[in-house]
């Protein structure tokens, strides 16, 4: 009966919170984002076990395929300029290619003859909805690989690092003393530790996988200053006057500390748990753009390996390579900090407009 | 205060002794050490090795070394680096620590002032469409790929339209017959830097408490123009005036990164400020104020921004640790050489005393400005002012 009653108070509670959450447009924009990514996450393993993607062409890592192109074998004059081309750049067109370099990799072919080449990377078609890398990879198939490696990260770690600087955080505020100058001073050094040349460090010594990295994230998240924060939110929790009706109806501290000080926190906690997320994404893709993480495919390495390969300063000639993986980072992780603002919205009732 | 301020400064002490205990046993757990190499050549007798173990003192017990450690750290004797080979790392970091200081303080001052304008306004005008639109775009650079971004604009700007140069510290071919040390210019930068941007503070103090806006901003502008004559009378005259070339290569070099940084980090600022000032526009005393019939400028810049101030300057002072992450992505990218990329450098290429050097010099500047924003904090927020002395 209780029970029964209890299930109907949170659910009410959610449709409420869930009606004020719709409010905030911008909030409701970062959980399209949110799900948009998510949906892609999903789909990549849907399509490889339906069939529609053969895993030796569109798998992120090992996958290939190649583009054929015809291209007119010419032989480039060696003065400038002709009537054909204007100045030494000029020569072999897009469509042309230099009958030198043919020689030079002892392949036959006359001027004037049909060459048939591999186009890598590839631009966009109907094959490959965001064209391939220099390897010949399917892009779109990356760009789901890596956001299924954000999602991992970004709710393990998330998850790891609520659960620690929650129960910490109370903690420190209901027993106070010695353990909780003791947690502040621990948070103090934490914060103090700079966390990328941290990380560049354990990544010196241990073959960094992504759990390992996400539980590493989590506990300095969790350890750090979300401690503080949580412990200031429920001294202002403890003092309320239902924790002192508790206590004079003799619940143990346990009890008031868990049934009745920690729902009270949680909501704070959900938002710095959508917080982090959008931290621990960032770092992931850091420590792969530097080349530091033992991870096959992310987005981090996909902007590493366009970079390394020198396809940056090309500008907006080979966009497939550089736009997608940037921007997907970005998205994903606006999208998170969106949706921790639409929260901060529904839980911060001073923000509200009415 | 003085009791929580010397409060605040032991507990520090404590916490900078384990930060360097824990610095010490972290590279101690590193599997083999700065010798094992000598264990691949089989010409060299294994007593070789051993007494090379002895010599350096490794084979002492893990106590006994991180007490030397300590005490050697305070001595100032980190050994010497591998890559610098004759230099110690403390030379080596006495000549980076400087560039990244320049770089990062002269960012943290704009983005602090820029964030907070943008803020404040974006708050006031809430619900309308520019607010919407601002707030996407600063959502936008807070999130933003940073390493991406510092990529395409470095493309932009300095490759596309060539407006800037790409990375570095200054252009080597106008050193060639220098008579001054780059070190030496930019120390006379970062003196021109600091005695313009605190006579520039003074300004500002003193037309604080001008009664009428506008009159206040006036003073403002003559002040301004007033430094930037006597900063164009230092450069023309005396020895200044020899160093003015090569301190502008510098400067141009600065320019670029500066740019991109200081747009990813306004971002947090003017995000927290409208959060704050949104709170602060729902009291009592906003409601005052208008029915007191004073203007929209008025309230908006006197009564509310003041206010939603204090929980902003101190986050600020917070992110001062999170500035040596960014460091790190951002001189490796404008191969600005710093701090940040000192560490990649000898994280990556495994010379552990630089490492070791680099890595606590960065805990020291990290604890100096959490120490900073604890005092600053008791000092600005009055609540716990009170609760400290009493």
């Amino acid at each position: 009966m209780e029970n029964e009653k209890l299930d109907r108070d949170i659910r009410a509670t959610i449709k409420k919170n869930w009606r004020l959450f719709k409010q905030s447009r911008l909030g409701m924009t970062g959980l399209g984002i949110v799900v948009f990514f998510g949906f892609l996450s999903i789909l990549q393993p849907m399509l490889f076990l339906t069939g529609i993607w053969d895993e030796g062409i569109y798998h992120p890592v090992v996958g290939y395929d190649a583009e054929k192109v015809d291209r007119t074998i010419v032989e480039c004059p060696k003065q400038y300029p002709t009537k054909e081309y204007q100045q030494e750049g000029d020569c072999p067109r897009v469509d042309e290619v230099n009958i030198r370099y043919l020689k030079a990799f002892n392949i036959e072919g006359e001027v004037g003859e049909i060459y048939e080449s591999n186009l890598q990377p590839a631009p966009p078609s109907s094959r490959h909805i965001l064209g391939t890398d220099s390897l010949g990879r399917d892009i779109f198939s990356q760009i789901m690989e890596g956001s299924q490696v954000a999602f991992v990260l970004g709710l393990i770690s998330a998850i790891i690092g609520v659960g620690i600087s929650t129960l910490l955080g109370t903690a420190a505020a209901f027993y106070g003393g010695v353990l909780d100058t003791y947690l502040m001073r621990q948070s103090d050094l934490v914060l103090m530790l700079p966390t990328l040349p941290f990380l560049f460090i354990i990544s010196a010594f241990a073959e960094l996988q992504i759990w390992h990295l996400a539980v590493v994230l989590g506990t300095i998240g969790g350890l750090g200053g979300s401690v503080i924060t949580v412990k200031s939110q429920a001294l202002q929790v403890k003092v309320k006057p239902f924790v002192d009706s508790a206590r004079i109806t003799g619940g143990s501290k346990r009890r008031i500390m868990f049934a009745h000080i920690l729902p009270n926190v949680a909501p704070l906690a959900l938002l710095f748990m959508v917080f982090s997320v959008t931290g621990a994404i960032a770092s992931e893709s850091v420590l792969s753009f530097l080349g530091l993480l033992n991870i096959d495919m992310s987005w981090g390495i996909m902007i590493y390996l366009a970079q390394a390969e020198g396809f940056i300063f090309t500008g907006l000639k080979y966009w497939w390579l550089i736009l997608p993986a940037g921007l997907s980072v970005t998205l994903l992780a606006g999208g998170f900090y969106l949706v921790g603002r639409g929260l901060d919205d529904v839980f911060n009732p001073r923000l509200r407009r009415r | 205060m003085l009791i929580y301020t010397v409060k605040r400064f032991f507990e520090m002490i404590i916490v900078f002794f384990l930060f360097l205990i824990i610095s010490y046993l972290l590279f101690n757990a590193i599997p083999g050490n700065a010798f094992s190499s000598l264990l691949l050549n089989p010409l060299l007798p294994p007593e070789t090795y051993q007494r090379t173990i002895e010599l350096f003192g490794l084979d002492k017990p893990l106590f006994e070394r991180v007490q030397l450690y300590i005490i050697n750290f305070f001595k100032g004797d980190f050994g010497y680096s591998y890559i610098y080979y004759p230099r110690s790392p403390i030379e080596v970091i006495a000549e980076r620590l400087p560039r990244t200081l320049m770089l990062f303080s002269i960012v943290n001052v704009i983005a602090f002032y820029s964030g907070f304008l943008v803020g404040k306004v974006l708050a006031w005008r809430r619900g309308s469409k520019s607010e919407t639109w601002i707030t996407i775009g600063s959502v936008f650079s807070y999130t933003v790929f940073y390493p991406w971004f510092a990529l395409m604009m470095l493309w932009f700007f300095g490759y596309k339209m060539n407006w800037f140069p790409l990375g570095k510290f200054l252009v080597p071919e106008k050193w060639y017959d220098s008579p001054y040390s780059s070190d030496e210019i930019f120390y006379t930068l970062i003196l021109f830097t600091t005695i313009g941007s605190f006579l520039l503070f003074l300004v500002f103090i003193f037309t604080r408490n001008i009664e009428s806006l506008e009159n206040r901003r006036n003073a403002r502008i003559v002040g301004l123009l007033f430094l930037l004559v006597l900063a164009s009378i230092y450069w023309s005259n005396g020895e200044a005036s020899l160093k003015r070339f090569y301190a502008a290569d510098i400067a141009f070099h600065m320019i670029l990164p500066t740019f991109t940084v200081t747009l990813v980090a306004f971002a947090g600022t003017a995000l927290l400020t409208r959060t704050t000032m949104m709170e602060v526009l729902k009291d009592d005393y906003i409601l005052t104020a208008r029915a007191k019939g004073l203007s929209q400028k008025r309230i908006r810049d006197r009564h509310a921004a003041r206010t939603a101030l204090l929980p902003v300057v101190t986050s600020f002072i917070f992110t001062i640790i999170t500035i040596i992450d960014g460091s790190v992505l951002t001189e490796s990218i404008f191969s600005w050489p710093g701090m940040g990329q000192l560490i990649l450098e000898a994280v990556t290429r495994e010379d552990i005393p630089l490492a070791m050097a680099s890595f606590s010099f960065i805990g020291i500047l990290a604890l100096i400005a959490h120490f900073i924003a604890d005092v600053s904090y008791a000092f600005l927020d009055p609540r716990i002012r009170v609760k400290a002395d009493t």
